[in-house]
């Protein structure tokens, strides 16, 4: 960590505990990155900046606030906490803002999550431009029918350092990469169908190919060529597993500490309940080396450690932090998620659709919302017709409509194909009867 | 003018006097390039919460820097700083200029101070507003909302504000200073009715002062919210499938925003991948559709006195009297298509480069009445509220979730609906709008819009109107 930044932290601790604030947690960052854009043969965009910024907490006469800042000279930070305890003080007193008790702090090194690529500085220009050009390419060779393609390559290296007043102090580094391409095609008429294909990896050795990224990228946009909406009706659902991140994101809605105390959960008082099929086994694990998620600690300095989520269907935990635990008088667990992984099956979505015979696959979904109260919600989808097994006829301008409760009771096959370039590790994922609404 | 512009803000905070612009300016054109674009932004935003019937939650946030720009043709170089220190610009210039193919020495223009508008002065800026005086606001809201049913079991409230200085310097030797507020009042309500739970939410919000908050405005956000959350009892999924949709006037703008916003921006189009790219000049709806994207509309959070190019600010005609006619454009565009910019260029922030992006989306008002268009529909929906959309530029797809509405039955309003989206095909909606009411009305709720990674407030915009048939993401 800079040692600039870490005194800056260090400084605003005690100026904030020096004027009277009883309690303070401060983080201090820095991030730089380089995007490159390449289109029509051509560099499109670069973008390289380096981002810095401290956040403090502030506990104060029984009161709270949270707080940032990029002005980062020690007058600047003195003025910042000066302010922000002033605003604090005008805020009326919570009793369950305090920070963690120590004991939930676990050891903040020693377990090698190998976030960090050694390399990252050794990433020249040439080589940003080589791969882009590469995925850019082999996109268009795949055919006449392509209009455009854009090839991105973006790569981040962030460092953070986290203190709290009681003894809580860690840092986390990690390095990201990632490589992409979007293509638009011509269809009938003025249509121009689009699709893309995005990888992201800790390391650059594990990035594919740039031309099976252009390449994928490309056929993903053909085969939307054709696609048109279809008969309502109840059908079997599978889920890609690129996709199939939208709906388990809608399903953690309800099981946050702060929906369940504000009481907007369908899932209230629902631990140890069988709420899905007995496929369903969801696992938080932010140990996962070169996780896109995996930290040693989580935001409010609360030791990592894997946290069972579903196991066959039945939901052992949610998510509490420290803060809506004590309002809910219940045990933290953690307040966000960190990798997603789900017990995988023994088949490839091949084999499922297969399996399936005729239903529809969904490979993106599009806009829509759920309500966590209830459980309800309402997605755009688009994907492909499952006939006689095979994907066929791609399918869009179409809806899905259920609820949570119903839906993962439903849930009747998992892939063996769990996505690598997201948090969220989804297999494929096979859901009977779902409403689809078209025509 | 608000009382908190300052025009001359950087230069006596930061020193930054025309010397140091031009000379950061010449370190960006030193490559060359067809032109550069310093943008300087001080932001400081706060946000009070109250919860469980208490104000004790607060979030403030400020920050300053600069996003220096270098275009050649369509090709863009990007860097920002967040200090205002000079050799640290100039680091950024120089990784900007990294675009360019040689040639630079450009000679410099003097620098001018454009004209912008007026169209948002705030009597007092949100950084003199202390949380003592925002206090009753919240603590009023949460009273209303509570004593107005005994089925209320919690509220939220959230005050979200906001100041920006910003001044945007070009090599052609323009220079522009806008002084931006911004504020958005939020309430929730969680409601039991025996064992069934619902939530709902209704926001105000816009480029405007505290003085706004008066008690009438105040408790129609708790009023709304209370109503919004309490009609979801009675309210039932539609059926599924395609139907005629009504769709009330206002905060339905979401529908232009999606089916034909996004795709009117003039970047999608420059590179073919846009529904629209083909159609300049055609019919695309009835005569009576008449679409504008508009960044004069005063107060309204689409509202700009000049773009983040430095561009002056108008009223783009998007689609006149059922012809499309006009792209949205940013700066790279114009120079593409060969016209002016139409003050569409905006960003996020300092750290984010300008793109051709909305600001207040809205149909003109039509011919025909309100209630003889609901009379019109023999089965369909009624579309009142919604939470948010999303589209597939290319393909012309496009959704918006509504949150309450009603069925139609027989051309009278039938039982409330609820959460439910819709999905169509961008112009062939605009082809099927088949009456347009006399009652424009714009929507006043907080609106963002994401594009590219970027986010920037939006207003939106409808009459009511009636679309002849879109899929409904009902059940059975």
């Amino acid at each position: 960590m800079d040692d600039r930044l870490a005194d800056l932290a260090q400084l605003t601790m005690e100026h904030a505990l020096k004027r009277g604030a009883k309690e303070a947690a401060v983080g201090v960052s820095r991030a730089r990155f380089v995007d490159l854009k390449r289109r029509a043969g051509k560099t499109e965009k670069l973008q390289a900046s380096t981002s810095r910024g401290l956040s403090v907490a502030l506990y104060v006469d029984g009161r709270f606030s949270s707080n940032a800042t990029s002005l980062l000279e020690p007058a600047a930070l003195r003025d910042f906490v000066d302010q922000t305890l002033a605003m604090t003080r005008m805020l009326a007193p919570d009793p369950q803002r305090y920070l963690p008790d120590p004991a939930l702090y676990g050891p903040t090194g020693g377990v090698a999550l190998d976030l960090v690529d050694p390399g990252y500085d050794a990433l020249e220009m040439d080589g940003r431009h080589r791969r882009v050009t590469e995925a850019e390419d082999a996109a268009r060779a795949e055919s006449e029918a392509i209009i455009s393609v854009t090839a991105e390559m973006v790569s981040q290296s962030s460092e953070s350092l986290q203190m709290h007043s009681n003894g809580f102090r860690g840092e986390h580094a990690a390095t990201s990469y990632m490589l992409g391409s979007s293509v638009t095609v011509r269809d009938a008429g003025d249509r121009r169908p689009e699709d893309h294909h995005w990888a992201v990896s800790r390391h650059l050795g594990d990035l594919p190919g740039a031309g099976q990224v252009g390449r994928e990228g490309a056929m993903r946009a053909l085969r939307r060529i054709g696609s048109r909406k279809v008969q309502s009706g109840e059908m079997t659902m599978v889920v890609e597993n690129r996709a199939a991140g939208r709906l388990i994101g809608s399903l953690l809605e309800p099981l946050a500490g702060a929906s369940l105390q504000q009481r907007r959960s369908c899932f209230e008082d629902k631990l140890g309940q069988p709420l899905a099929s007995e496929l369903l086994t969801l696992t938080d694990d932010p140990l996962i080396p070169r996780g896109l998620g995996s930290r040693l600690f989580d935001g409010e300095g609360l030791a990592a450690r894997p946290l069972p989520v579903f196991e066959q269907g039945r939901l052992l935990s949610y998510f509490i932090d420290v803060y809506y635990g004590r309002k809910l008088k219940m045990d933290p667990t953690t307040g966000g998620t960190s990798n997603l992984v789900l017990a995988t099956g023994e088949h490839g979505p091949d084999e499922l659709m297969a399996q399936v015979g005729s239903g529809v696959l969904v490979t993106g979904f599009l806009g829509g919302n759920s309500n966590p109260a209830t459980g309800d919600f309402s997605f755009g989808v688009r994907g492909f017709l499952i006939e006689g097994g095979k994907p066929g006829q791609p399918v869009g301008e179409m809806n899905i409509t259920s609820s949570h409760t119903t839906l993962w009771p439903r849930l009747c096959a998992v892939g063996n194909d769990p996505y690598p370039y997201s948090s969220m590790r989804m297999p494929t994922l096979v859901f009977e009867g779902v409403q689809f609404s078209g025509v | 003018m608000s009382k908190a512009a300052k025009p001359d803000h950087f230069e006596s905070h930061f020193g930054l006097d025309d010397a140091v612009l031009q000379r950061v300016i010449a370190s960006a054109m030193q490559r060359g390039g067809d032109f550069c674009d310093l943008y300087f932004q001080q932001r400081t935003s706060n946000v009070i919460g109250l919860e469980d019937n208490e104000v004790n939650r607060a979030f403030r946030s400020v920050g300053v820097g600069v996003g220096i720009r270098v275009v050649q043709g369509d090709a863009t170089g990007y860097a920002f700083s967040e200090e205002l220190e000079e050799s640290t610009m100039h680091e950024a210039a120089t990784a900007a200029a990294g675009i360019a193919a040689g040639g630079g020495g450009k000679a410099p223009h003097d620098i001018r101070a454009s004209e912008t508008r007026d169209l948002y002065p705030v009597a007092t800026g949100w950084g003199e507003v202390t949380v003592e005086q925002k206090l009753p606001l919240l603590t009023r809201i949460n009273e209303r909302a509570f004593a107005a049913d005994s089925r209320i079991q919690k509220v939220r409230v959230r005050l979200s504000d906001g100041e920006a200085h910003v001044l945007v310097v070009d090599s052609d030797g323009r220079k522009a200073y806008d002084y931006r507020p911004m504020v958005v009042l939020f309430a929730q309500c969680v409601a039991q009715d025996g064992d069934r739970r619902e939530e709902n939410y209704h926001n105000v919000g816009g480029r405007l002062g505290f003085d706004y908050f008066d008690e009438a405005v105040v408790d129609r956000v708790a009023d709304e919210a209370v109503r919004r959350t309490l009609l979801l009892f009675e309210a039932v999924r539609p059926p599924a499938g395609e139907m005629p949709v009504v769709l009330a006037a206002g905060s339905s703008g979401i529908l232009l925003h999606e089916a034909i916003g996004h795709g009117m921006e003039a970047d999608f189009n420059r590179k073919g991948i846009s529904i629209y790219a083909d159609s300049i000049g055609k019919p695309i709806a009835e005569p009576f559709v008449s679409i504008v994207d508009d960044g004069t509309v005063p107060a309204s959070r689409g509202a700009i006195n000049v773009d983040d190019e430095g561009n002056p600010v108008q009223r783009t005609v998007l689609v006149e009297r059922g012809v499309l006619r006009t792209f949205m454009h940013d700066r790279i565009s114009a120079a593409h298509y060969g016209v002016e910019p139409t003050g569409n260029g905006r960003r996020e922030s300092f750290r984010h480069a300008p793109l051709p992006r909305m600001r207040s989306t809205y149909m003109e008002a039509g011919p025909h009445a309100p209630d003889e268009i609901i009379r019109s529909v023999d089965r369909g929906i009624y579309a009142v509220s919604f939470t948010n959309g999303q589209v597939q530029i290319g393909a012309g797809d496009f959704t918006f979730y509504i949150k309450t509405g009603y069925l139609i039955e027989q051309g009278k309003l039938a039982a409330p609906i609820k959460d439910v989206n819709l999905i169509g095909n961008g112009p062939q909606v605009l082809r099927d709008v088949t009456m347009v009411g006399s009652d424009m009305e714009l929507d006043q709720g907080g609106w963002t819009c994401g594009k590219d990674g970027q986010s920037v407030p939006v207003s939106l915009g409808m009459p009511t109107v009636k679309v002849k048939a879109i899929t409904v993401g009902g059940i059975g």
